[in-house]
């Protein structure tokens, strides 16, 4: 589903954020991205959904070389990608269900497919009572699950989630964990940048461990 | 799938419009304020205009005939001048009437005549040109024919007037201009900002894999909105503030030529719709284009 090989990036300040990753990452796996922070968690999830591009080298999602991507096709290499960030990016002058149909909304899905996909996914997170709420009203946790919602609301093959968890308890964590889990199972290729030691040591996945912008450990079934 | 979407379109922008009406106001009548600078510059060098070509039109040739000249060959010397490209209208004034005119301009000196017992006055032809610059090339011409005395067009104060005139358009045009470009620029800038309020929603849609058209269009119909609604206050504000003050003016110096005819000032109202829309339009478009993409 995603391969890199040999990838830098360098920032126009000179700075390496990531250097020679080779990296293959099959349909339906759940991959850790652990690391200090400034490792290039971040840059390695931008290059996934094309926020940047590579210095040098080459990175594959879905057969498609994203480098050499025209402007043009980038909107539908990103239907396939959904996006959760650090910082949540919601709408908060619009309702927690407009939210979510914003986004389909934005490619052109018909009013009887948004209004399906929306109540299915809110249903999914546990957000369906809230509908009409707007998220500044939501808790944390409530949030970031309206974020995937959002991300997950046009069934995309791959979902990328930048430390969903670091702002949250562990109880609140370990749900959206869980939330993540299941959308896996569904069959969603799942990247997820973390610090959450005592979540990654419980969950078992693969973590790849980011140093400096250096790949330092790949291990299946790995910790902290 | 340009048009099946314009539903969508003009709803997210109305939408947009609703959400932040504060800003929308304030959006339009910065625009308006600008348009309006614009507008009573434009009513200004139009009037200027008019005021110029009312000057140049009063340039004329007078041509002093021999007192000798027969009617037939007034007639004929009549149609010949009237032939020759560029003469809008050619008048004959006999001494007679030449001797009218003088009593009238002399009124209640009119008694210095009364010492002169034969009319002292040649006849003339007096010849209006359609262009004010070849006034000496056709006064040249005349003065070749026969049984024409004299030929007098005011050489000089034609020649400063023709002088002035293409110094004050030329300066008139580069200030235009000038303005033009900076109404451009503060135009777009105000746009821009009101795009920079939604940057969030451009950044999350270009995410989910909206295409820049798509994200596009609600901000130009935004923009094309907000300027063709300013471009309409200004239009109104200004016209009825022109006809206000040219009553004014009117009343201190009635004969003052001003552009009165509303067909007149369409262009500048034209004027103004486009310099507001398509800025409007264009300013959104390029505004919006820097944010998607992330
Ligand atoms: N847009 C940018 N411009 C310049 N430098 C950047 C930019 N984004 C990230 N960096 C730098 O690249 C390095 C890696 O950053 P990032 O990928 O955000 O790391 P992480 O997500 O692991 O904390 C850091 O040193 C950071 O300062
Ligand atoms: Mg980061």
């Amino acid at each position: 589903m995603i391969r890199m090989f040999h990838v830098y990036k360098n920032y126009p300040n000179k700075i390496q954020a990531l250097r020679d990753i080779n990296i293959h990452i099959k349909k339906g796996e759940f991959v850790f991205l652990v690391g200090p922070t400034g490792a290039g968690k971040s840059t390695f999830l931008k290059l996934i959904y094309r926020g940047i591009v590579p210095t040098k080298g080459q990175v594959i999602v879905d057969g498609i070389n994203i480098a050499r991507l025209k402007s043009g096709y980038i909107p539908y290499l990103r239907r396939n990608i959904g996006i959760v960030f650090q910082d949540f990016k919601l709408l908060y002058n619009r309702t927690v269900y407009e939210n979510v149909s914003f986004g389909l909304k934005a490619i052109g899905a018909t009013n009887f497919e948004i209004r399906q996909q929306v109540n299915k996914v809110l249903n999914l997170v546990g957000l369906e009572h809230k509908r009409k709420i707007k998220p500044h009203l939501l808790s944390g946790g409530e949030q970031q699950k309206l974020c995937i919602a959002r991300a997950i609301a046009n069934e995309p093959l791959i979902l990328l989630t930048d430390e969903p968890t670091g702002n949250l308890d562990p109880y609140t964590s370990w749900e959206i964990m869980k939330l993540l889990f299941h959308i896996n199972i569904r069959g969603t290729t799942i990247i997820m940048a973390s610090h959450d030691k005592l979540m990654i040591d419980k969950a078992k996945k693969r973590v790849v461990r980011l140093e400096r912008g250096r790949i330092i450990e790949d291990t299946q079934r790995g910790t902290y | 799938m340009i048009f099946e979407n314009m539903g969508f379109y003009f709803r997210e922008a109305l939408l947009s419009f609703k959400r932040s009406t504060l800003m929308s106001m304030a959006t339009i009548l910065s625009i308006t304020t600008i348009l309006i600078i614009v507008g009573v510059f434009l009513l200004i060098s139009t009037n200027s205009s008019l005021f110029l070509k009312n000057i140049e039109s009063q340039l004329e040739i007078i041509v002093y005939l021999e007192d000798n000249i027969s009617q037939a060959e007034i007639n004929n010397l009549k149609s010949n001048i009237a032939s020759i490209d560029g003469i809008k209208e050619v008048k004959f004034v006999s001494k007679e009437e030449a001797y009218q005119r003088l009593l009238k301009d002399l009124g209640e000196q009119k008694d210095i005549l009364s010492a002169i017992e034969k009319n002292p006055l040649p006849s003339s032809l007096e010849i209006q040109v359609k262009d004010p610059k070849v006034i000496e090339q056709i006064a040249n011409r005349i003065t070749e024919f026969k049984k024409v005395e004299e030929v007098e067009y005011g050489r000089e104060i034609a020649e400063k007037l023709l002088n002035f005139t293409y110094v004050f358009r030329r300066a008139g045009m580069l200030v235009l201009a000038l303005l033009v470009f900076a109404s451009i620029l503060i135009i777009s800038n105000i746009i821009k900002i009101t795009v920079y309020a939604r940057r969030n929603e451009i950044e999350i849609m270009s995410l989910s894999g909206a295409t820049s058209w798509f994200i596009k269009w609600p901000f130009i119909i935004e923009g094309f909105l907000q300027g063709f609604i300013s471009s309409l206050f200004s239009i109104i504000i200004l016209y009825n503030f022109y006809i206000f003050a040219v009553d004014k003016v009117h009343q201190a110096i009635p004969f003052l030529p001003l552009v009165v005819d509303n067909m007149d000032l369409l262009p500048i109202g034209i004027a103004i719709v486009l310099l507001g829309s398509l800025v409007g339009i264009l300013g959104s478009m390029f505004s919006v284009g820097k944010y998607i993409n992330v």
